[in-house]
């Protein structure tokens, strides 16, 4: 494993929070949702900070603000909400005097819990995976390839059984967590001439995802967390319609949406393969997320049950939608920030996916589309998350450049053209998917001769 | 760090699609800016904002028969009330430059007028014409309310509970929200909402610094346009009204001016961006607690009063000569100086659904 970074201090971190809050935050664009990001954001350090205010002891709580990170943010949770008048105020304020009276007498012991539990509540369980018996690699990317021959020639399902189905290569499929989602029907472009008035409802490729969810280590002693993390998540996975496929810890594979809908797994996106481009990837791409997180610069190991289900479960979605390696890519590599033109907007697998384990072409050196064909950048934000982009970007960029020399203009001038492109394309995408979405004439959707349909 | 940047994302994506519900089940939230000089209220129809406005004015006319026929036969608002037609709305302002009057009004200095006993039967009634039923009960309505100025904190909890108990009665649940908050969130999304919203409206101006829009400082002046039109009017022997049609007629504060009036203008103008931008810098240089800005902020300027060419650089010279604890990016006028607080609150009712 990769050392770490000397620590920020407390009050550094505090303000990096807020750094980190805005980058994400500038991607949405309705900004009521924005709004409710950001609140929502600031209300679980309100959490934290409302259980330190009501320490009775100053110095103790000037010492947990600090410990916690509060003290850059602090003037913002207190701050009134819509800045009416709020006649509860003074009430608030007689029960928070009242509270600290009777606290005054607190043992230790009490001023230790509650010090557990503001942590508790200011950051995420995330516990480093254990590295228990060191059965488990530092990182994914350091997996070995499965040998050759392991997957069968052709994958079929052996059995369907009541909450599970079985196929050929091993894999076996939760489906008690399946729900339908919204139909899947989409648009792409062609790269030298734009949109293309066909409609699909095939899945054309795969996205690879953690779930950025608490990680617990991965001993026998917390099998009641993990097993409780993991089914929390597939509720929240459910209720969101946010993945087709999701591997927990254990490497059991669950179907959360169901194959024939779009999920709402990859935002604002960009990927281009044989001279298709496609955006927004939400319909066209099939989303397999791996329980993991993104953390100290690169994605927490996943476990070997992860790899070799996830290696299965790519096989047989590959055979099933005849999808090409090259569009199978990680999330990370595909999202952008479409208002500001900058990659990284989410950054699962931005690095450290095990390509080669599941037999795929490594997609970190293929020239980044979003950069080429698009012109986007990155910024401050993303160079702290990921000091050097993926080869991929470098490379796109020297293709930008070439352009431009070419054409004897300013690499920014051929940026900025692109990113009009990119603008331009999104709002006919939008157009022709609602008129797509009114009205769908079922003998013009595009489906390959002879192939399954989805489900 | 970085561990955090990518957990929030998932919070992102439950953001945008809370907001998709909220469409999708049919609700319909409003956003009300109720001025001194204009109520306006705001709406999202479909991916749009769609906004209407009335004249926070009335003029009574003695009652006759003819006179309701033609304000019915022009579609003009109206009630009676004994032997009176309570004219309101937009169509006062033509009613008192025709007849040489001063219109009255509902409300002044940003609050509702004490001194007028018609002040909420003709809210009330403007109100009902720009506000639908709800259409659901409960369907969240934000109205924005000016800050507390020294001294008239009471005057201002009264304003506000008796907008709140028209709109509650209205079948909304209303929430309030300052009015430069709400320029703000009408103007600075780009900016994660951080930064300075003015608005300069006919009875008040208000600015609130606010960072990731939490409202960190409220600053409420009770000098608006109607202070600048009476201040004219006194100089030029004028009516108020008289002025505020002229003014609208269009004043160009960038040009150096020619004739009385627009002197007159330009020095009222001119005290009044003065008093504003004091305003705003005496209460930051006072505050004690402001979240760290480690970047520079940006300033927007909404409402009728500041509409008049030449207003933001009146703005900016005034800013541009105090010191400031933090740098500012830019200062620019609102995409549609007059629906900016309307707008915002219609965000701020969204956000509370």
């Amino acid at each position: 494993m990769k050392a770490r970074a000397p620590a920020a201090s407390a009050r550094q971190r505090g303000f990096e929070f807020t750094h980190a809050l805005e980058s994400v935050s500038r991607g949405i664009a309705d900004p009521a949702a924005k709004l409710k990001f950001i609140r929502g954001s600031l209300e679980k350090f309100h959490g934290a900070d409302r259980a330190v205010s009501l320490l009775p002891l100053p110095g103790v709580r000037r010492f947990l603000y600090r410990w916690l990170s509060l003290e850059g943010i602090q003037p913002l949770l207190t701050g009134k909400g819509l800045g009416g008048s709020e006649p509860e105020a003074r009430g608030v304020r007689h029960s928070l005097l009242v509270a600290r009276a009777v606290l005054a007498g607190m043992t230790l012991v009490t001023l230790v819990a509650v010090t557990g539990a503001a942590r508790q509540l200011a950051r995420p369980a995330v516990v480093q995976p254990a590295q228990a018996g060191g059965t488990l690699p530092a990182v994914a990317e350091a997996l070995p390839p499965l040998p050759a021959g392991v997957t069968p020639g052709a994958i079929w399902l052996v059995e369907r059984g009541n909450g599970f189905e079985q196929l050929s290569n091993g894999l076996r499929i939760e489906t008690a967590w399946s729900v339908q989602g919204d139909p899947r029907l989409y648009h792409v472009f062609d790269a030298e001439a734009g949109l293309v008035n066909e409609v699909h409802d095939r899945p054309a490729g795969l996205l690879f995802h953690t779930t950025e969810s608490d990680i617990w280590p991965l001993e026998a002693g917390y099998n009641e967390k993990l097993r409780d993390s993991s089914e929390r998540l597939l509720k929240y996975l459910q209720r969101n319609r946010t993945y087709h496929y999701l591997i927990d810890r254990f490497g059991r594979v669950f179907r959360v949406v169901e194959e024939a809908s779009k999920a709402n797994h990859a935002g604002h996106s960009v990927w281009e393969s044989g001279g298709t481009v496609y955006l927004n990837l939400n319909h066209a791409f099939l989303g397999v997320s791996f329980e993991s997180r993104w953390g100290g610069g690169q994605t927490l190991p996943i476990t070997q049950a992860q790899l070799v289900a996830g290696r299965n479960l790519t096989d047989y979605l590959r055979q099933r939608f005849e999808i090409p390696a090259g569009m199978c890519v990680a999330h990370g590599l595909t999202s952008v920030n479409p208002k500001q033109h900058r990659i990284g907007h989410h950054m699962d697998w931005s690095r450290g996916f095990p390509w080669a384990a599941f037999g795929l072409p490594d997609q970190y050196a293929r020239e980044a589309p979003s950069v080429a064909l698009f012109g986007f950048g990155y910024d401050q934000d993303f160079l702290k998350v990921l000091p050097e982009p993926w080869d991929g970007v470098r490379a796109a960029e020297e293709r930008l450049a070439e352009a431009a020399r070419r054409e004897g203009r300013s690499l920014e001038d051929v940026r900025r053209e692109r990113q009009r492109t990119y603008d331009r394309w999104t709002a006919e995408q939008a157009q022709a998917d609602r008129k797509g979405g009114e009205k769908v004439d079922r003998a013009s959707v595009v489906r390959p001769q002879g192939a399954a349909s989805g489900g | 760090m970085e561990d955090r940047k990518d957990h929030l994302w998932k919070v992102a994506q439950e953001a945008e699609e809370r907001i998709d519900d909220l469409m999708k089940a049919g609700a319909n939230p409003m956003g009300v800016d109720v001025g001194t000089s204009k109520v306006v209220a705001a709406r999202r129809k479909a991916k749009e904002i769609d906004s209407l406005s009335e004249l926070n004015a009335f003029i009574p006319v003695p009652y006759a028969k003819v006179t309701e026929t033609i304000l019915t036969q022009n579609q003009i608002a109206y009630y009676r009330e004994g032997d009176e037609l309570i004219v309101y709305g937009t169509a006062t302002e033509r009613f008192a430059n025709m007849f040489n009057a001063e219109l009255r009004r509902p409300m002044a200095d940003g609050l509702l007028n004490p001194r007028e006993k018609r002040a909420m039967p003709v809210l009330e009634a403007i109100v009902n014409n720009l506000v639908p039923k709800p259409k659901a009960q409960g369907e969240t309505l934000a109205f924005s309310v000016p800050a507390a100025i020294a001294g008239r904190e009471a005057a201002l909890t009264y304003h506000e509970a008796t907008l709140r108990g028209l709109f509650q009665g209205m079948g909304y649940r209303p929430v309030a929200i300052n009015e430069g908050l709400a320029v703000v969130f009408a103007e600075l999304e780009d900016n994660n909402f951080t930064g300075i919203g003015v608005s300069c409206g006919g009875g008040m101006c208000n600015a609130t610094l606010a960072f990731l829009s939490i409202p960190a400082i409220m600053v409420g002046i009770a000098k608006g346009g109607d202070y600048i039109d009476t201040a004219v009017g006194a100089v030029i022997n004028e009516h108020a009204t008289r002025v505020k049609v002229m003014k609208e007629d269009g004043v160009d504060l960038s040009r150096q001016p020619s004739d009385k009036f627009g002197r007159a203008i330009r020095i009222y103008y001119e005290e009044l961006v003065e008093t504003v931008v004091d305003g705003i810098h005496k209460a930051i240089s006072a505050a004690e607690r402001l979240p760290r800005a480690d970047r520079a902020l940006p300033i927007v300027l909404s409402g009728g009063t500041a509409k008049p060419k030449g207003f933001k650089d009146l703005f900016e010279k005034a800013l541009r000569a105090r010191a400031m604890p933090f740098e500012i990016a830019e200062i620019r006028m609102a995409k549609d100086p007059l629906t900016a607080t309307a707008r915002g609150a219609l965000i701020a009712a969204m956000y509370e659904k």
